[in-house]
């Protein structure tokens, strides 16, 4: 439209045609991108499920996720009990939905503080240089030497089952990842003309660093975060299912597998669907993780 | 190339020391000691001294820690806090569980991976690549613990058979054995495969891309040749680092399955000494992970080298 402006034509003619019809929708975008990037608008759709479901659990199931009632232990997938119930007779679709929540919210947060901590040390470190990045890195790479799941049940096994030092050790084992991704771009951008340029002018390094390098390297942090995500989640859940996440009767979803585990033969539901809630969630983050990183590749 | 190896193994050396001051650090920052756990509620503060004395915890940290290292150094792992065998027993036998596990994974997800990843570059945007493409997504996104658990599902009901609850060890009876890693092998497999598969197909897809294929497919030669010969040569060096990754990966994804299928490795050992606080245990294990997992890159490093002569190493 506003090119159509900008070439002089006069406004009342632009409004009484039917040019505006001509202005693709939400919808239509929506639908034309589904052509051209399938999986991200898979992705997109999966995880506007989640979202709702993180949203509204009480859109999904009428019961409650604690709710005891022994005469109904173990039930089988029936139309009362989508997803069946689990060996107190808790329904576990309900368990299921409303653990969305427990374990998504953990994820981000953990995710959010490894984002902030390790981007923030990665850009002073990337930007800086010298002695500085050379201490930050090696630490980094002794952070790094551990296994992920293996770092993971250290902490929370040595702190003890929290919520707190879930998020804590989850932060812990992806704030290297961060680190490198923001050094690699803050050291990129420090070698820009742009910078230079500011340097020239007498803008002070802080400034530079805050002002200009920070919003380069920010869309790289983004990425990283939609990417991590799904190995956040995996991590958490294996944490939860190692029984040193989340305790119960908290519905978690890797908390309810482990509950499940027992069970495995007699009532394979109640361990099934939190996996399946995973799989589906994992898969809806990858998918959007990999569709922005072409998009950022691209450009 | 002995002057790299030095530089190497000096730049490990110092990880190595720096890795093993963060974990004797962390692991001695918590309330709680073995003495606790062993004494439990009635405890007489008369009997806790002198367990602390026994222990060494009655020193400071750094004396504690310098102690520790000194003995680690002349390979004396000392004796289990709650167990009293030797330390270097215990993670020699459960190293072994593990690295069966490792190994046995890593050759499977090998053999089912490559072939699927190039299967998948050869057809390119056909349903065979999209088929492929749809695995690897849903290998990679389904939680490795959940494959075990629906895995030991699906063999129960088929064939009405389910792993043995005890751990025989290789050496006693293959059959027995095998049958016992089975299941976690397999699930361990099926998302490494996955990851392979995908990393595989990405490699070959862009090797044939580059002018010398295109080179060797215009002047005549046999698509099998071109493969063989040009385009596998050269994913070898990305493949063989990302099997070191891979490597890593199963190591800790070993230790959820040995938690799941009861099996005596170096990860339920751990998780074992992680409860009962104990210390020796706990902090010897944690090292020997961090040196496979050193020992991993330095190889992949140097098979660079042998693959490749004009990798320099620097």
């Amino acid at each position: 439209m506003s090119s159509i402006r900008a070439c002089g034509w006069p406004e009342d003619l632009l409004l009484s045609s039917s040019l505006s019809a001509f202005r693709p929708g939400p919808l239509a975008s929506f639908a034309r991108m589904a052509r051209r990037e399938p999986d991200l608008a898979l992705g997109l759709m999966l995880l506007a499920l989640v979202a709702l479901v993180v949203a509204a659990p009480g859109l999904f199931t009428a019961h409650s996720p604690l709710a005891i009632s022994v005469d109904k232990a173990m039930e089988p997938p029936s139309a009362a009990h989508l997803f069946g119930t689990d060996d107190v007779g808790r329904d576990i679709l309900a368990r299921v939905v409303h653990g969305a929540r427990v374990t998504l919210s953990i994820c981000a947060t953990a995710l959010v503080a490894a984002a902030a901590i390790g981007g923030a040390f990665g850009l002073v470190s990337g930007f800086v240089g010298g002695r500085l990045d050379m201490v930050l890195g090696r630490l980094v790479d002794v952070v790094l030497s551990f296994p992920p799941i293996i770092l993971g049940v250290m902490i929370t096994g040595i702190l003890g089952p929290k919520t707190a030092n879930l998020i804590f050790a989850l932060a812990v084992v992806y704030v290297p990842l961060f680190f490198r991704v923001a050094r690699s771009g803050a050291m990129a951008e420090a070698g820009l003309t742009y910078v230079e340029a500011a340097r020239s002018i007498g803008l002070s390094e802080p400034a530079i660093m805050l002002r200009h390098v920070t919003r380069n390297v920010l869309p790289l942090i983004l990425v990283q975060c939609m990417v991590l995500f799904p190995l956040v989640l995996q991590i958490q859940s294996a944490l939860g299912f190692l029984g040193l996440g989340v305790q119960p009767p908290t519905p978690d979803w890797g908390a309810i597998l482990q509950q499940g585990k027992d069970y495995i033969l007699l009532a394979p539901w109640i361990s099934a669907f939190p996996g399946l809630a995973i799989l589906v969630t994992a898969l809806a983050l990858m998918l959007v993780g990999r569709g922005l990183q072409r998009r950022l590749d691209r450009r | 190339m002995v002057d790299y190896l030095a530089r190497r193994l000096a730049a490990s050396v110092l990880t190595a020391l720096l890795a093993s001051l963060v974990i004797f650090m962390l692991i001695r920052s918590v309330p709680g000691d073995v003495v606790g756990q062993m004494l439990g509620q009635t405890s007489d503060p008369v009997a806790a001294k002198a367990l602390r004395e026994f222990f060494g915890l009655d020193q400071p940290v750094w004396r504690q820690y310098l102690n520790w290292l000194g003995r680690m150094a002349s390979l004396d792992f000392g004796v289990s806090w709650t167990r009293g065998q030797p330390v270097a027993t215990m993670i020699g036998g459960a190293l072994g569980v593990t690295l069966e596990i490792a190994f046995a994974t890593l050759a499977l997800a090998t053999l089912v991976g490559v072939p699927l990843g190039v299967y998948a570059a050869i057809h390119e945007g056909r349903a065979l690549d999209r088929a492929i493409q749809t695995f690897n997504l849903l290998g990679l996104a389904a939680p490795v613990f959940w494959i075990g658990l629906m895995l030991l599902v699906g063999v129960s009901t088929a064939f009405d058979w389910s792993p043995p609850l005890v751990y025989t060890p290789l050496t006693t009876s293959i059959s027995e054995n095998l049958s016992m890693v089975a299941l976690p092998v397999a699930s361990l497999a099926l998302l490494q495969a996955a990851a392979y598969s995908q990393f595989v197909r990405q490699s070959v897809v862009s090797a044939f891309g580059q002018d010398y294929v295109r080179t060797a497919i215009a002047k005549g030669v046999p698509t099998r040749t071109v493969f063989f010969k040009h385009v596998l040569r050269n994913i070898a060096i990305p493949l063989i680092t990302f099997m070191g990754l891979i490597l890593i990966q199963i190591l800790g994804g070993a230790v959820i399955m040995e938690s799941l299928f009861a099996l005596p490795g170096l990860g339920r050992l751990l998780l074992t000494s992680i409860e009962g606080r104990d210390y020796p245990v706990l902090q010897a294990g944690l090292l020997v992970v961090v040196m496979i997992a050193m020992l991993v890159n330095l190889v992949v490093d140097l098979l660079y080298h042998v693959i490749d002569p004009r990798v320099r190493l620097a």
